[in-house]
């Protein structure tokens, strides 16, 4: 496996995502600029220019046609995927945490920061998936974290329910027609943030990484939890992988103690766990500070991760990886 | 390109070179390859001809149309105008990783780190002492009160060297100002540990390279109380490097021992005892 090492960011990588058909990657960084990159050669489509603040999230709706980000300059701006061209650009009071698309690219959701006397929301936006077209300024939804501030979220399955990750480690499931607050649970330590939530591929179920060094898979209808990786490390980032059973937890020493670490102690890992057995498969080593967000490619042939070290890190897996099964799951396949 | 009789021009001997140079020759071969034979200059001068066997294959992708599409797209921002394919200075390729996937990864990690960690304890494990030359630190050494430090052969470990360097104390090592130095005088600036340590050890050489320690003392304790055997071993064999030092509580002891193991045979080989000169 030889990764492609993207260096278009001059400064610490924040959120990485495939396009729904995997061949596009884009990336955020805190240097305020958007990249594209073709996933499976490494070369940069283009940039987006705009922010003004150091990026946090980036969405992509399902068609690859609109592109959402969100970050430090408290603006959420669209962009033309192909172009590179702003579409429209929301202001709020505060950062913008977390941006999201529904599973049928209608609805956008984004969180703010709670800072300067605001509260942390969760707000939706209504999308008109044409880039022409003039999008609406109207939220069509605000939730309000009084609470503890919200830090991820995203959309379940027909767009039926937000669930919501907490700093105070809690997971909310909330209506996403109403707004109304259905359900919440301590699925991490207290006081321990949530520092991301990803989907299975159906959005029935999805991983939530904590600073309490664990992942969770919890279903989204009852939000019971599932699964639980325990690792050594804090977690920035969880992603499921389809095709094979596995997850991928991203992590390391926090940032403003990385100084004070060797890269061997920091743990600055890609860990490989065993979605069903819970146990760790094996690591990819790589990066030389912690792994900030890791994103699995759509069809589950690889995935790539951004790090504090400003690399984006592209893995195409190979055939180990596939053939890689347990006893008991080659034990089954043979009496299939 | 027509040339000029006699233009010594630099730009124009380029060209002469690479018209010199035989055309490039594709052969097409039985099973399915091609040797491609090129020519070329290398920046010595020499003329260079590489034979290359290439074997194309034909690798057939089905890509979704809309993928098919974006990869038509134009570039825009920062990568407006550039060529198609990856830029060096955005993308690279990084070393190879092997990831393989096991079953209860993190024993097997965990045994791997153990034997590197052994590992690096077997490098550093290159000690040697620089008084008897043995496989531990200097400071530990069992000898260190009775020699000075080794000079450099292992067959005369007693060094009366200091002496001559200028009385520059003993050891070697530490500064002894030119007032005291007149006062060095034999056995007084080492104190009467010395002495007493000294005046009963023995100096075995000769020694059989298979002997032990054990051995030694068996033998030398015969004659009165043994306080310390050391054998000199060498340090990467593990042999006896031919010498030994033997010390009894007892001066008397140590003279009777001496007298008697002088020209005694162990193993095949006939050892010579005497008293162990003084280390200044």
């Amino acid at each position: 496996m030889r990764p492609i090492l993207l260096s278009g960011h001059e400064r610490a990588l924040t959120q990485v995502k495939y396009n729904a058909d995997g061949d596009i990657i884009f990336s955020v960084s805190k240097d305020h600029v958007v990249c594209a990159w073709f996933s499976h050669n490494g070369e940069r489509l283009g940039t987006y220019h705009g922010h003004v603040g150091a990026l946090w999230t980036v969405d992509v709706d399902p068609t690859s046609t609109l592109l959402a980000t969100g970050g430090a300059d408290n603006t959420i701006r669209l962009w033309e995927v192909r172009t590179g061209k702003q579409l429209k650009s929301w202001e709020f009071g505060t950062a913008i945490k977390r941006v999201e698309f529904s599973p049928d690219g209608r609805q956008l959701l984004g969180i703010t920061e709670k800072r300067q006397g605001h509260l942390s929301t969760i707000f939706v936006y209504e999308i008109n998936p044409d880039p022409s077209a003039e999008q609406t300024d109207e939220q069509s939804l605000r939730i309000v974290c009084d609470e503890a501030k919200a830090t991820v979220a995203g959309f379940s399955y027909g767009a039926k329910y937000i669930i919501s990750g907490h700093e105070d480690g809690t997971v909310c499931q909330w209506d996403a027609k109403s707004g109304e607050f259905l359900d919440s649970v301590q699925a991490h330590e207290a006081d321990m943030q949530v520092t991301d939530l990803q989907w299975a591929p159906d959005r029935t179920y999805f991983i939530t990484a904590s600073k309490d060094k664990t992942a969770k898979l919890m279903s989204t209808n009852d939000l019971e939890i599932l699964k639980t990786y325990t690792t050594d490390t804090p977690l920035n980032s969880a992603a499921i992988t389809p095709v094979k059973d596995f997850v991928i937890l991203g992590g390391g020493q926090a940032a403003m103690d990385v100084t004070t670490t060797s890269a061997r102690q920091g743990k600055f890992e890609a860990r490989f766990y065993h979605k069903i057995f819970m146990e760790e498969i094996g690591r990819v080593r790589g990066h030389f500070g912690p792994l900030n967000y890791v994103a699995v490619h759509p069809k589950g042939t690889g995935y790539c991760s951004g790090g504090e070290d400003g690399y984006v890190r592209v893995h195409h897996f190979d055939k180990p990886y596939f053939d890689f099964m347990y006893e008991v799951e080659r034990e089954q396949q043979a009496n299939l | 390109m027509s040339r000029v009789a006699g233009r010594t021009d630099w730009a124009e001997e380029e060209d002469e070179d690479s018209l010199q140079l035989p055309q490039t020759q594709i052969t097409k071969n039985k099973d399915g390859t091609e040797t491609i034979v090129t020519f070329s200059i290398r920046e010595d001068g020499k003329k260079v001809k590489t034979t290359r066997r290439i074997k194309k294959t034909t690798i057939k992708q089905v890509v979704d149309p809309r993928v098919a599409e974006r990869k038509q797209w134009e570039k825009f921002g920062q990568e407006k105008g550039k060529p198609t394919g990856p830029q060096t200075d955005t993308t690279s390729i990084a070393e190879n990783i092997v990831f393989r996937p096991v079953a209860n990864w993190k024993a097997s990690a965990e045994d791997k780190s153990e034997t590197e960690k052994k590992k690096a304890n077997l490098k550093d494990a290159k000690i040697k002492c620089r008084i008897c030359s043995g496989d531990h630190w200097t400071t530990k050494c069992p000898f260190k009160d009775t020699m000075a430090p080794e000079g450099g052969d292992a067959a005369a470990p007693i060094d009366d060297a200091p002496e001559a360097a200028g009385g520059l104390g003993a050891g070697g090592s530490s500064y002894v100002p030119p007032h005291l130095r007149g006062r060095a005088g034999a056995g007084e600036k080492m104190g009467g540990k010395f002495e007493r340590d000294d005046l009963a050890t023995l100096r075995v050489t000769n020694v059989s390279e298979f002997a032990e320690e054990g051995d030694l003392r068996e033998m030398f304790s015969r004659f009165g109380h043994v306080t310390r055997v050391f054998l000199a071993k060498d340090r990467e064999t593990g042999r006896a490097k031919g010498f030994a030092f033997v010390s009894y509580a007892d001066r008397d002891d140590a003279a009777k021992a001496c007298e008697k193991m002088d020209g005694y045979g162990f193993g095949h080989l006939i050892l010579r005892v005497e008293f162990a000169k003084k280390a200044t």
